[in-house]
C-alpha cells in the first residue's frame, strides 16, 4: 500500500525543514546538552502538571476596562461628574447670588426678565430672581430628589425582591401585593398625596417612593428566580449555609451590575417624574426652585421669543443630566456582561 | 480482514499548515499551531481531544464560524479549488455552509428554532439547497425524516422541537443537515449531551447516513471510546496540534504518542475493580500558557529532557500513521506503553491474525 | 454476608412527585434499597429516570411524597428537629454533576471551599480556617496557592476537585455523587474516580454514586441498581450484574457501552429496550423479586421463571 497518502511531499518537506530548524535551535539554546542528555528522562513534577496557565482575569477589572473603552460613555461620565461637582460647590463660589433674592435696580424696581448678560449670566425671571443661581439650586433639589428616590427604590426594591424571589412561601403574598399596588395609577396617587400632605421636597420624595420600588422589586425577583436554583446555590444549601449568606454571597454579587444599571436609570426617571409632577402644578412650591418648576415657569413664557431663554437653560441642564445617566447606565450594563470581556 | 483504505480516495478538504490565533484582553493566544490534515472523499475521520485542545476551533475554520476575536493567521483550507482561509464575508461562506459542508452540534436545541415546526425547518433546507417546491418538497421532507428513523413522519412534520426527546431532536438536526445535501458532514460532539443508549443509536444513524448519502464525515469528540466503531481514521489533538494520526486500528492497537496512550488507558471501561485507574495527571494547558517543546511533557511522567525544549517533528510509522513524539527518534530510550495499551495491541494482533 | 453490615441509608417505598396537586408527575415510584456502611452504591439510569431526584430527596432539596428515608437509624425526610438537621447537613454531602455551574463564579476558591464552615456553629479562628482550606485542597491534589483564585481559572477536572474539597471539609460520612464525572473530559474522569475511591479507603466513606453510564460504575461501585422511569428494575453486586444482566433494560444499557476496541465494536450488537416487550397486564403484574442471593429484579412470575432458566 505504498502510495502518496496524506503524507505528501509537502509534508515531508516541512518535516525535514522543521527538523533542521529544531537542530539549529537546539544548538543555540542548549549548546551544553548532548543527545544523551536530551534523550534522558526529565524529572516529573506533579505541581507543574497541575498549574496550567493563569490568566489573572478579574471580573471587575475587565468590567472597568470594557467601560473605559467606550469613549462616548467616558465623555458623558466626565460631563456628569462636572455637573454634579459644580452643582454642589456652586453656592460656595465667590460672586454667586441668592436664588430667592429679588434683584432691584437703583430705583427699587425689580430687574425682571433681564436677558442673559454679564451681570446675570442666564438672565432673570419674571420677578427679578437670578436664573443662574436658581438653575443650580433647582438642579440641587432635583438631584437630591433623584438620588434619594433611587436609593429608597434600590433598598426597598432589593429587600422585597430578594424575599419575593428566594423565599417560596412569600411568593404568593408579594405577587398579590404587587398586583394590587401596580394597578393604582401613579399619577392619581401623586395627585392624591399632594392634596393630603403639605407640598414640599419630602412629600414629593414620599410620593415617588411609594410606588417606585415596585418595578425594582419585580425586576430583582425575576433575576433571583433565574439564578436561585443553579447548582452552586443548591451546593450552598447542602452545606447548611444560612439563607441570608446565600443571598449576600451567592445571589447579589451576580446582580450588582444590573442593579447598578437600574439605579443609574432610576435617578433620571425620578428627576423626570419630579419635573412632570411640578409641571402639572401639584409639585413643589415656587419658593423651592427645582428643575420642575423652572421648566414649568419657562413653558408659560415660551410664546414670547425673547423670553425663551427661561425655558432653554433649565431644559439644557435636565437633558444633560438625564442623557448622561442613561448612556452611562447602558454602557456600564454592556461592560458588566462577561461576554464583552474578550477584547 | 478486508478494510478499504480510505486514504486512497481523492482529497476533498485539505488543510495546510493552519495557524489560528485569538486576541483576548490584549493578549494574542495560539489556538491552532501549524496543523495540516487531508480529508479524503468518503472517509470518516475523528478528531479527538480534550476541551481546549482546539478541535472545535479547527473545524469552525472550515465553516467560517470562528468567534469574532479569532482569526486565521496563516495556512490554507483548500476545498474544491477554493481557499476557505481567505473567505471574509458571510456571502462567501453561504456557498459553503450547508450546501457543501453541514454541521451537527452538541446540543440539538440550540440549532433548532423553537417557534417553527420541524417540518417547516427541514423544508427550508430542502427548498434552499435542493430547489424543490410544493408537493415535491413535502415528500422530500418525509423521506429524510424516515431516513433518520423518525416514525410517523406525517404527524411529526407538524410538531415543534419541544415535543421531541433529546435523541429525537438530534435526529431532526441530522435530517436538516442531510436535507442540504452536503458533501461533508461535521459532527461536533454529536452525542455528548445524550444518554448512552441514545448515543449508540445516533452514531449508528450517522454511519448509515454516511453510506446512503455518500458523505465524508468529520467527528469531533473528547471520548476516544465512542469513535472506535465509526471512524476510519483518527487524529488526536493536544494543545492546538495533531500529535498522532492514523487509521482507527493503528491508533487503537498500535498508538505511539504518550498522550494517546494516556487517553486510551484512562478510559473507565478498562478499569479493574480495586485497582486505581490509569489517570493523566494535572490539567490541560490553557491558551494563556506559552508552549515550548512537546505540550504534553509537563503531564507526562516519562517525558524526556528534549520534550521540554524542542517541539518534536512528525515521525512516520506507516504511510498512514504518524506521530509527533521524540520517543520515535532513534536516539530515544525505549519506553513501553502502559499495560492497557499493550493488552489492546495483543487483542488486535490476535484477531487480525 | 451483606446483611451483617450496618445499614447507613435505608430508602423505603420512596415516592417523589412534582407538579401541581391536581396533575402530579411521579418522578420516583415506590423505590426501596439499602446502602451499607463503607460501600459504593451505584444508581444507574437515563435522564428522566428519577436517579437525581432520589439523591436530592436524600439531601432534602426535594420534598418526598411518600415513604421513608432512614439515615443511620433516624428518619430524615419530612419534618425533622433542628439538631438532627444540623447533624445531617454535616454528615451527608453532595458532589454535583456540572463543575461549571456548581461553583460560585464571584467568590474565591478560599470562600467556596470553606463555605460549610461558616454556618455559625464551627467557631474557627481565621488561621484554623485557612489551614483547613489548604488541607482540603491538597487532599484533592490541588495546590494550596489556588485558594486565592476565582473558579474560572480552572479546568473542568480541577473545578470538580474544588467541589469535592468543599464537601470533604465538612468531614461527612456519606457522599452523594451525582454524575460527578459525566460532564468532564474522558481524559480527566479517571483522575476524579481515583480520587473518590482513595478518599473512600482513607476515610471509610459511603457513596451513593449516580451515573447514566454503566461502564463507569463497574469500576467504582460495589452494588448497582438500574433505574428506569422512576422504578428500580434490577439490583445486584456489580460483577454479578455484569456477568448476568437479566432485565432487558440492563442488557440494553450494557450493549450501549462504547468499547475502545474497533474490532469488538464492529462486531457488537446494539440492543434497544422496548417496555412493551414485558407484556404486563392486570393479571401479570411485575413485582420485586430476589432471583439469586443479593440479586433482585423487577419481574412478573412468568418472566422470573424465564430468567431462572437463563442462569
Amino acid at each position: 500500500m505504498k502510495h502518496l497518502g496524506f503524507h505528501t511531499l509537502r509534508d515531508r518537506k516541512t518535516d525535514v525543514l522543521s527538523d533542521k530548524l529544531s537542530q539549529q535551535l537546539k544548538s543555540e539554546l542548549n549548546p551544553a546538552l548532548s543527545d544523551e542528555e536530551l534523550f534522558s528522562f526529565a524529572d516529573f513534577n506533579a505541581d507543574r502538571a497541575e498549574r496550567g496557565g493563569y490568566s489573572g482575569y478579574s471580573y471587575w477589572g475587565s468590567t472597568l476596562r470594557a467601560f473605559f473603552q467606550n469613549k462616548v460613555a467616558v465623555f458623558f461620565l466626565i460631563v456628569m461628574l462636572s455637573v454634579l461637582t459644580f452643582t454642589l460647590i456652586q453656592p460656595y463660589l465667590p460672586g454667586q447670588k441668592d436664588p430667592l433674592l429679588i434683584h432691584n435696580d437703583q430705583w427699587g424696581l425689580p430687574l425682571n426678565n433681564v436677558a442673559p448678560c454679564g451681570e446675570f449670566w442666564f438672565g432673570t425671571n419674571a420677578i427679578g430672581q437670578d436664573l443662574w443661581a436658581r438653575i443650580w439650586a433647582g438642579t440641587r433639589t432635583s438631584l437630591f430628589i433623584g438620588f434619594t428616590v433611587a436609593m429608597v427604590e434600590a433598598v426597598v426594591g432589593i429587600l422585597v425582591g430578594v424575599l419575593w424571589g428566594y423565599v417560596r412561601k412569600l411568593d404568593f403574598f408579594f405577587t398579590e401585593l404587587y398586583n394590587v399596588l401596580d394597578n393604582i395609577p401613579q399619577t392619581l396617587l401623586l395627585i392624591l398625596i399632594s392634596y393630603v400632605m403639605k407640598p414640599g421636597v419630602s412629600t414629593i420624595i414620599f410620593a415617588l417612593c411609594l410606588t417606585g420600588w415596585l418595578g425594582m422589586a419585580r425586576f430583582i425577583r425575576n433575576q433571583i428566580i433565574i439564578i436561585r436554583d443553579r447548582d452552586y446555590n443548591l451546593a450552598s444549601r447542602c452545606l447548611g449555609v444560612p439563607t441570608w449568606r446565600i443571598i449576600v454571597k451567592n445571589l447579589l454579587p451576580y446582580l450588582v451590575s444590573v442593579i447598578t444599571m437600574r439605579m443609574a436609570l432610576a435617578i433620571p426617571s425620578a428627576i423626570g417624574n419630579e419635573v412632570f409632577v411640578t409641571y402639572i402644578g401639584i409639585g413643589l412650591p415656587v419658593d423651592t426652585p427645582s428643575l420642575g418648576n423652572l421648566i414649568q415657569t419657562g413653558r408659560s413664557l415660551m410664546t414670547v421669543a425673547s423670553l425663551r431663554y427661561q425655558l432653554f437653560f433649565p431644559v439644557l441642564v435636565l437633558v444633560l443630566i438625564t442623557t448622561s445617566f442613561y448612556l452611562i447606565g447602558n454602557a456600564f450594563a454592556d461592560a458588566a456582561d462577561p461576554k464583552n470581556h474578550v477584547k | 480482514m478486508i478494510h478499504i483504505n480510505p486514504t486512497e480516495n481523492k482529497v476533498i478538504l485539505s488543510i495546510q499548515n493552519l495557524n489560528v490565533k485569538f486576541t483576548l484582553r490584549g493578549q494574542v493566544l495560539s489556538a491552532i499551531r501549524g496543523v495540516s490534515l487531508d480529508v479524503h472523499q468518503g472517509e470518516s475521520i475523528a478528531i479527538v481531544g480534550e476541551s481546549g485542545s482546539g478541535k472545535s476551533v479547527f473545524v469552525k475554520c472550515a465553516m467560517g464560524l470562528l468567534d469574532a476575536n479569532g482569526y486565521i493567521e496563516s495556512g490554507s483550507i483548500l476545498y474544491n479549488g477554493m481557499d476557505l482561509a481567505t473567505f471574509k464575508t458571510d456571502r462567501d461562506w453561504l456557498k459553503i455552509r450547508g450546501h457543501e459542508i453541514a454541521m451537527v452540534f452538541q446540543d440539538p436545541m440550540t440549532s433548532l428554532n423553537p417557534l417553527k415546526t420541524i417540518g417547516q425547518q427541514i423544508r427550508e433546507a430542502v427548498e434552499l439547497h435542493q430547489g424543490l417546491h410544493g408537493e415535491a418538497a413535502y415528500n422530500a421532507v418525509l423521506e429524510v425524516l424516515t431516513d433518520v428513523g423518525i416514525s410517523e413522519p406525517k404527524r411529526r412534520y407538524k410538531q415543534y422541537p419541544h415535543e421531541f426527546s433529546g435523541g429525537m431532536r438530534q435526529r431532526v438536526v441530522i435530517a436538516i443537515a442531510l436535507a442540504c445535501r452536503p458533501k461533508i458532514l461535521i459532527c461536533d460532539e454529536p452525542t455528548t449531551a445524550l444518554d448512552v443508549t441514545i448515543q449508540a443509536q445516533i452514531l449508528e444513524l450517522i454511519k448509515a447516513m454516511q453510506k446512503k448519502y455518500n458523505l465524508t464525515t468529520i467527528y469531533i469528540t473528547h471520548d476516544l471510546g465512542v469513535v472506535a466503531n465509526v471512524a476510519d481514521r483518527i487524529a488526536v489533538m493536544y494543545a492546538g496540534d495533531i500529535v498522532e494520526i492514523g487509521t482507527c486500528d493503528e491508533v487503537f492497537y498500535d498508538p505511539k504518542h504518550p498522550y494517546t496512550w494516556a487517553l486510551l488507558s484512562s478510559l473507565p471501561q478498562l478499569g479493574v475493580k480495586n485497582e486505581p485507574l490509569y489517570s493523566i495527571q494535572g490539567t490541560p494547558p490553557n491558551l494563556f500558557q506559552e508552549i515550548k517543546g512537546d505540550a504534553f511533557a509537563p503531564r507526562n511522567p516519562k517525558a524526556l529532557t528534549i520534550d521540554y525544549l524542542q517541539r518534536p517533528p512528525f515521525f512516520e510509522i506507516t504511510p498512514t500513521h504518524k506521530a509527533r513524539t521524540w520517543l520515535l527518534d532513534p536516539r530515544a530510550p525505549k519506553v513501553e506503553p502502559p499495560e492497557h495499551v499493550r493488552a489492546l495491541r495483543e487483542k488486535g494482533v490476535n484477531r487480525n491474525g | 454476608m451483606a446483611d451483617q453490615r450496618k445499614k447507613m441509608l435505608e430508602i423505603q417505598d420512596l415516592t417523589v412527585q412534582f407538579g401541581s396537586r391536581l396533575h402530579p408527575f411521579t418522578a420516583v415510584d415506590h423505590v426501596s434499597f439499602d446502602i451499607y456502611q463503607g460501600e459504593t452504591f451505584g444508581l444507574v439510569g437515563e435522564s428522566g429516570s428519577g436517579k437525581t431526584t432520589i439523591g436530592r430527596a436524600v439531601i432534602r432539596i426535594h420534598p418526598t411524597a411518600g415513604g421513608n428515608i432512614i439515615f443511620d437509624g433516624q428518619k430524615i425526610n419530612g419534618r425533622i428537629s433542628r439538631s438532627l438537621d444540623r447533624q445531617i447537613t454535616q454528615r451527608i454531602q453532595m458532589i454535583f454533576q456540572d463543575p461549571m455551574s456548581s461553583l460560585n463564579e464571584r467568590a474565591k476558591v478560599d470562600y467556596i471551599v470553606s463555605e460549610g464552615l461558616m454556618s455559625g456553629h464551627h467557631h474557627l479562628t481565621e488561621a484554623q480556617r485557612r489551614e483547613k482550606v489548604a488541607k482540603a485542597l491538597s487532599d484533592v491534589g490541588l495546590l494550596p496557592e489556588f485558594a486565592s483564585r476565582f473558579p474560572h481559572e480552572f479546568s473542568g477536572g480541577q473545578r470538580q476537585r474544588i467541589g469535592i474539597a468543599r464537601a470533604l471539609i465538612m468531614e461527612p460520612d456519606f457522599i452523594i455523587a451525582d454524575e460527578p464525572i459525566s460532564a468532564l473530559d474522558v481524559s480527566i474522569r479517571a483522575q476524579v474516580l481515583n480520587l473518590l475511591s482513595s478518599l473512600q479507603k482513607e476515610r471509610g466513606l459511603t457513596y451513593l454514586f449516580i451515573a447514566h453510564d454503566l461502564s463507569v460504575v463497574r469500576f467504582i461501585c460495589d452494588r448497582i441498581a438500574v433505574i428506569h422511569k422512576g422504578q428500580i428494575v434490577e439490583l445486584a453486586e456489580s460483577e454479578e450484574l455484569f456477568a448476568h444482566p437479566l432485565h432487558p433494560y440492563t442488557q440494553a444499557l450494557l450493549s450501549a457501552i462504547p468499547l475502545p476496541d474497533p474490532i469488538a465494536e464492529r462486531q457488537k450488537k446494539l440492543l434497544v429496550y422496548d417496555p412493551a416487550c414485558h407484556h404486563y397486564s392486570q393479571t401479570n403484574q411485575p413485582s420485586w423479586q430476589e432471583i439469586l442471593p443479593g440479586h433482585f429484579i423487577l419481574a412478573s412470575q412468568e418472566e422470573l421463571d424465564a430468567y431462572k432458566k437463563q442462569l
